[in-house]
């Protein structure tokens, strides 16, 4: 079934580079299928480890506790993405850089060793190589830097080498301080549907937990402080700077990149709550940030002066829904109560706070400040006067209305029922608890 | 004496009703159905009178059976590891008053909204909103620990924020909204910290495990030191809820929103609640000299404040506004004073007269006009005789402070704004260096920004 769920995108990656340009007509229900199959195989496999408690080992695949949510939550993503995305976006390099990008994330979750999951790693970085724009060079240049440092991790011979080449790797893909200055770049010059998921995979923290820890114990024990730090820097860094950007796409760029930031400063509390909120807070942040990123792209295909945040442009009279989709996707982002995100903050600043109390004091200012930015672009996008320049503009069309809607009501029955969503990740919490507690003793 | 009905079930029923009336109609909304006018005010009168109804009961039930206050356990909202968030409600004669205050309010202004706001293009986003501002503001008063009061606490302020945006297609309203979520969010972080801190020295949030006793002569047994911090954090967020100094200058600005959110907003239950935080916490801040003296500055300079910026303020809403700032900058002061009985007296008393005040501020001429009638013509100016006592050259300066509102918005603008934004900008002075470059490479430089994808044909 984890092959199943790996090579769907895969061949559906490979139809569209060789045949994608003669069935235009069929692009998205192809794309669709790759997924849906895909979305199906991965809940089959993480069927079998929530209710058995055990591993699927496939070969050189295999799906733990800690991979399981985050196959089916991406393949999920994935299939709201190619449902939601705008007709203009609908072409078959899109596609292909999507099922790509779905392809090799699904393989860094399921690998067993290193090498599988560079490898994976590696093909997640094809479509910036597809993406013909020049302006990419930074992107490109990390992400190509990341592959290498991750061979080098394979190959060296001393612990210290490996273990700092696998961080930096981790440091570079994740974008954090001062490797940050990628993601604005790379939002602003792609196609916001593959990309998002993209930076929402998060294969750096996964790189951290799943091999980081089990291979280099003492070299983790050492330096998880000091990746914690960085990851808080860029929590507040990003922040601050989103409070001033006035493109639209950079400052939800900025936005992802503070509160994913999160995710590896809380891994770094080393108790049950804090790396709990962590992962929690991974599920928020890749539901609210698909969210977002999509409504903003709808939103910027229908109007593209909706990329400067300059001006206010009043589209909530034209597209209320996709204004109320917005509104819960960027306020669950910053915890509102209600929303799956204010359990994950929770659960994220009382673990932060019981180990590390300037983590703590640090982690609200910064989602204090994401959620004037949230309500910023809000602000400038939806509110006040339309120009009289404006053309009559639809709302989210039924499929578009279904698939946000989707991922605004997980992240509301999650808020209202959060224990559902903990208890899915409470297995892996406490497997990385046990070894970061084996690492102090 | 045993309860007829289980207090349990009418305490929790009377908070979930308009939870739930929210949660359907913005689902249903969501999914493509519009409601027609009727149906939704109908829903919202009959969820809110028969949680008015259920909170009565309550109240009448606890009344009767003598006890002074009434705890429902619901469980655990969620856990991990050590830590809990347990769902607590408890009600005691704190807040009981203010529970049944909401709830008779809140029907008082979906009745109200029904006729005023008839026709209005954001009728459905405003009783949305009445919804879950009632369940927010309920929550807050029934909340067991500060962990749940945060919860309702964050709605209150959204649903706030939103409602100031109202008729967004002005400009004003929208900047006045951002400037309130920011203060708004800067006061959170009192709360957001003081709770933690509770957890890190007491271990739990709870107001039965923190406070002995029952209120109004509750204790605690928290230290000076931490006592101080924790009734300083909490100043901090009620000052910023309750409009005070130096957040003050945000409630006039608030009065952009429609006439009925602005009077059970900002007359009566929101702009309350830093109030109710400081009276729930009173305890901690009986503890510290030190934090009881900054609440007692900050409601005095914040009443002198509000009383010379009502007394130049030029519409009617904005005066309502600062003379609710001045009221309850006097209520500050009764609790740093530890007047606890007569600051919920105040409470109550300030929340009905005020409600009053402003759903009638759209006819304020016309009533002024009757009364000068009546009194013949000679309707006294009041204030008159304290210009007897004030030199000429200062009744000038606090005349100009009274306009300029205290300098608070320019002293906020120069050290606290510009500051930040200046460092945002410098943060992405590289990336503007590298637009800049694209721009000078752009053919057509009047294209709005280089995206991928482009519009829809």
């Amino acid at each position: 079934m984890l092959s199943l769920a790996i090579a769907a995108p895969l061949l559906g990656m490979i139809f569209f580079l060789r045949r994608g340009k003669d069935m235009v007509e069929h692009l998205r229900h192809v794309a669709s299928l790759s997924i849906a199959i895909s979305l199906v195989a991965a809940f089959y496999g993480a069927a079998f480890v929530w209710t058995g408690g055990e591993t699927w080992i496939e070969g050189l695949l295999t799906l733990d506790s800690f991979g399981s949510i985050p196959l089916v939550l991406f393949s999920g993503l994935a299939l709201v993405s190619v449902l939601a995305m705008p007709k203009v976006d609908c072409t078959a390099r899109n596609f292909a850089n999507l099922l790509g990008l779905c392809a090799g994330t699904f393989l860094a979750y399921t690998a067993s060793d290193l090498a599988g999951f560079a490898t994976g790693w590696a093909i997640t970085l094809l479509p910036l190589f597809f993406e013909g724009s020049s302006e990419l060079r930074a992107p490109r240049l990390a992400g190509l830097a990341s592959v290498l440092l991750l061979v080098f991790a394979i190959f060296s011979d001393s612990s210290w080498a490996g273990f700092v080449c696998l961080t930096m790797a981790a440091l570079l893909r994740k974008g954090v301080f001062p490797f940050h200055f990628w993601v604005p770049i790379a939002f602003e010059k792609t196609s916001p549907a593959w990309m998002n998921l993209f930076l929402n995979g998060h294969l750096a923290a996964v790189l951290i937990a799943k091999f980081g820890l089990r291979l280099f114990p003492e070299q983790s024990h050492e330096a998880l402080g000091v990746i914690s730090f960085l990851a808080l820097s860029t929590a507040l860094y990003a922040a601050i700077a989103a409070l001033g950007e006035s493109s639209t796409r950079r400052v939800i760029a900025l936005l992802s990149l503070s509160q994913a930031s999160f995710i590896l400063a809380g891994l770094e509390s080393r108790n049950a709550e804090g790396i709990t909120g962590a992962i929690v807070h991974w599920m928020v942040v890749a539901i609210a940030t698909t969210g977002l990123t999509l409504v903003y792209r709808l939103i910027e295909a229908r109007s593209p002066q909706a990329a400067n945040l300059k001006s206010f442009l009043g589209l909530a009279g034209r597209m209320p829904r996709l204004a109320v989709l917005f509104a819960v996707f960027g306020l669950a982002l910053v915890g509102l109560p209600g929303t799956l995100g204010f359990v994950a903050e929770d659960l994220l600043f009382h673990g932060a706070l019981e180990s590390h109390p300037m983590l703590g004091l640090a982690l609200p200012l910064a989602t204090a400040m994401n959620a004037v930015s949230i309500l910023r672009v809000f602000a400038r996008i939806f509110l006040g006067k339309a120009p009289s320049t404006l053309p009559m503009l639809p709302d989210a069309y039924p499929m578009e209305r279904w698939a946000l809607s989707a991922c605004a009501i997980l992240l509301v029955i999650g808020g209202i029922l959060p224990q559902i969503a903990i208890d899915l990740r409470q297995p892996a919490a406490d497997a990385i608890a046990i070894l970061l507690a084996a690492m102090s003793q | 004496m045993n309860f007829p009905f289980d207090p349990k079930f009418l305490l929790a029923a009377a908070l979930s009703i308009p939870m739930l009336l929210f949660l359907f109609f913005a689902t249903c909304w969501v999914l493509g159905w519009d409601p027609k006018e009727r149906t939704l005010a109908n829903a919202t009168s009959t969820g809110f009178s028969v949680s008015c109804l259920l909170t009565v009961l309550f109240a009448v039930e606890l009344v009767l059976s003598g006890q002074k206050h009434f705890t429902a356990e619901m469980g655990i909202w969620f856990s991990s590891g050590a830590y809990s968030f347990p769902l607590t409600l408890f009600v005691d004669r704190l807040s009981l008053p203010l529970l049944t205050l909401t709830t008779i309010l809140a029907g008082v202004i979906g009745s109200f909204s029904r006729q005023y706001l008839h026709h209005e293009r954001g009728f459905f986003r405003f009783f949305l909103l009445l919804q879950l501002f009632a369940f927010g503001a309920m929550l807050v008063f029934a909340a067991g620990n500060f962990d749940l009061l945060l919860g309702g606490w964050e709605l209150v302020g959204i649903s706030s924020v939103l409602l100031i945006t109202f008729f967004h297609e002005r400009v004003e309203p929208v900047r006045n909204a951002l400037r309130v979520f920011a203060f708004y969010r800067i006061a959170d972080l009192g709360l957001l910290l003081g709770i933690f801190f509770l957890h890190h020295i007491a271990g739990s949030t709870s107001c039965i495990e923190l406070f002995r006793g029952e209120w109004p002569a509750q204790s605690s047994e928290i230290g000076l030191g931490s006592a101080t911090a924790l009734g300083l954090l909490f100043l901090l967020a009620a000052s910023g809820k309750s409009a005070q100094i130096p957040f003050c200058s945000w409630l006039p600005r608030a009065m952009e929103g429609p006439t009925p959110s602005s009077a059970i907003f900002y007359g009566a239950i929101s702009v309350h609640m830093g109030a109710y935080l400081l009276l729930r916490a009173q305890p901690i801040l009986a503890v510290s000299p030190i934090a009881s003296a900054v609440t007692i500055l900050v409601g005095t300079l914040t009443a002198a404040l509000g009383t010379l910026s009502h007394r130049v303020s030029t519409d009617a809403k904005g005066s309502l506004a600062y003379a609710s700032m001045t009221q309850l900058g006097i209520i500050f002061v009764e609790i740093g004073c530890g007047f606890s009985w007569l600051a919920i007296f105040h409470i109550i008393g300030h929340a009905a007269l005020r409600t009053l005040q402003f759903l009638r501020a759209p006819s304020v001429l016309n009533d002024y006009h009757h009364m000068h009638a009546a009194a013949g013509g000679q309707l006294p100016v009041t204030g008159k005789q304290y210009d007897f006592f004030v030199p000429k050259p200062m009744q000038l300066w606090l005349y100009r402070m009274g306009l300029e509102r205290g300098y608070l918005d320019a002293f906020v603008d120069r050290f606290i704004v510009n500051p930040v934004l200046r460092t945002s900008k410098a943060f992405g002075l590289t990336e503007v260096r590298s637009r800049i470059k694209s721009s000078v490479n752009d053919p057509n430089p009047s294209t709005i920004a280089p995206v991928a994808g482009g519009p829809v044909a």
